[in-house]
């Protein structure tokens, strides 16, 4: 089980803002890296996008899942775990990385914000303590106030989308994904495969 | 001494079977090291974790350095150096940490994990240390995989490995291990009893550990049916060990008798991995054998101890109470049919 990337974004109006991020790419084969990287960020901009505020979803792709939790001043963070992470601890995390985000940056700055200009270091920290879901999180502090039939779940990205969208025009539409990643987008699977999870379904 | 015909570019498109061949040439003749080509078999393992090939070819280099006799003397005795059984106890060790390797790198590496069983099935003879070694080892790797269906399946090779070796005599029980004498222990002989002590394992114990683990993880991590599958795996042996079966144990291949198998008892769900004898290659009578060598006629017994079954009810009760998880629900109203199909 793992984790494999942990953001903080504002969601703004228009578009969601992505503050910081953390990710770990280890087990992808070098030269895909920095496409997952920008999938990843790009997936957890569009599922900020969609969610509605003061709300909590996991979206499935293929193996992997990505939990989102939009508090209700805007303020968001999005996991993305493999299927077997659970999901009790990756809203436990978010939570509480929110939660201290919050208290360490100004409010001010987030509908602005960018990961150069915020500071907040312990992201890398969180994701990387998260790997082992017991170690950070013994099953005794797991908050028994969250109500997990409020959290949505999608099975796929595209019942995240209007009716009429295409993920394939977001895609191509998108400032955070580079050619070669768009380029990846066409010939591969939404998500790059990793070494780890082997399988490429389409 | 090596070239380009010896690379073990073990590729889906190369043309194998003539570059295996060769190599098993190359070996034979003591041109090509032994030790070397399963070095770069690990390396070609990296990139291509579940090569049926690169496992084929490896366990016949395996089974070439275990004979020796096979081999031109100069190759072996220049490779291990040590005596006959460190050298093997390094081979051992080697497969078990290249397995582990493969077996990070795709989810349920089929290939990887019978592998890791053949290895101890043949080289290691299914000796009881190595066996108890192993099952505290990969109870870490366990944890953080816990829809790896194969890595679980390892686990109950090793629980009914322990427990075939088992032979109860009352109150006592013996193994056997790689030792020459027989552990056989007289209640009296307080000596005997001193040093058969470390040979000796407590198998309830051990099993009651396993159940412990097993409900640990299904709390912690719901909705995952290689757990429940393991399960019930478990339960099965500790009520085998019970004595509700003396002789008998535990039927593993289905093929087997028509009635009361474990695939009658639906213990585990259809698919690739399930009971069947992991007959890796065919290449020898005895990894034809596989699982069966443990496998007796699963006979008609009372049911499992009241106890036993009640604790597990409560169980189910306790997950179906506090779980939110749809799949955790269906998952434990499953064991629950089927620890009643169990008691008929």
């Amino acid at each position: 089980m793992r984790l494999y990337s942990l953001s903080v974004l504002y969601k703004g109006d228009a578009k969601a803002v992505l503050l910081k991020a953390a990710y770990d790419v280890s087990s992808f084969s070098f030269f895909q890296r920095s496409s997952v990287q920008e999938f990843m960020t790009f997936t957890s901009q569009l599922i900020v996008e969609r969610s509605s505020k003061g709300s909590r979803a996991s979206v499935k792709e293929q193996e992997y899942l990505c939990h989102v939790y939009v508090r209700n001043d805007s303020l968001a963070g999005v996991v993305i775990a493999d299927s077997e992470y659970p999901s009790r601890v990756a809203f436990t995390l978010l939570e509480k990385v929110l939660d201290e985000f919050s208290k360490q940056v100004d409010r001010i700055d987030w509908p602005v914000g960018s990961p150069d200009t915020i500071q907040f270091a312990g992201l890398d920290g969180h994701l990387s303590r998260y790997q082992n879901p017991r170690e950070a999180d013994p099953m005794t502090k797991v908050q028994a106030e969250l109500d997990e039939t409020k959290i949505i779940l999608h099975n796929t990205m595209e019942s995240l989308l209007e009716r009429g969208e295409k993920l394939d025009d977001l895609v191509s539409k998108s400032e955070v994904l580079g050619i070669q990643s768009k380029a990846f987008y066409k010939t591969e699977v939404y998500f790059l495969t990793d070494s780890v999870n082997g399988r490429r379904t389409k | 001494m090596l070239d380009s015909r010896t690379k073990p570019g073990n590729t889906p498109n190369e043309p194998g079977t003539s570059l295996r061949d060769r190599k098993k040439e190359l070996i034979l003749s003591g041109t090509l090291n032994p030790i070397k080509d399963l070095h770069l078999g690990k390396l070609a393992l990296t990139k291509f974790p579940k090569s049926p090939e690169t496992w084929i070819h490896r366990r016949w280099v395996l089974q070439q350095l275990i004979q020796e006799t096979s081999l031109p003397s100069f190759v072996t005795k220049g490779n291990l150096g040590i005596s006959p059984a460190e050298g093997t106890q390094q081979l051992i060790r080697e497969e078990m940490e290249v397995c582990g390797e493969a077996a990070g790198r795709y989810p349920s590496n089929y290939n990887a994990w019978s592998h890791r069983i053949w290895v101890l099935q043949h080289l290691a003879k299914l000796d009881v240390k190595i066996l108890l070694d192993e099952l505290s080892s990969t109870k870490h790797w366990a944890s953080m995989h816990v829809s790896d269906h194969s890595g679980f399946h390892y686990r109950q090779f090793l629980l009914k490995s322990l427990v075939s070796q088992t032979v109860t005599d009352g109150s006592v029980l013996e193994q056997n291990t790689l030792r020459s004498e027989p552990a056989i222990v007289l209640p009296k002989d307080e000596e005997a009893v001193a040093s058969a002590e470390e040979s000796r394992i407590n198998l309830p114990h051990l099993l009651e550990e396993e159940v412990e683990f097993s409900t640990d993880l299904i709390d912690s991590y719901p909705g995952h049916e290689t757990l429940w599958c393991h399960r019930r795996h478990v339960f099965y042996l500790q009520h085998h060990l019970n004595g509700r079966f003396p002789h008998s144990v535990v039927q593993l291949s289905p093929a087997d008798s028509p009635g009361g198998t474990l695939s009658d008892l639906h213990l585990i769900p259809a698919g690739p991995h399930t009971s069947q004898a992991m007959e890796v290659d065919g290449l020898s009578d005895s990894s034809k054998q596989g699982y069966s060598q443990e496998t007796k006629r699963l006979k008609r017994t009372p049911a499992p101890d009241s106890l036993g079954l009640e604790m597990e009810h409560r169980f189910i009760d306790q997950v179906l109470s506090t779980c939110r998880n749809v799949e955790q629900a269906r998952f434990a109203n499953a064991y629950r049919k089927w620890l009643v199909t169990l008691s008929q």
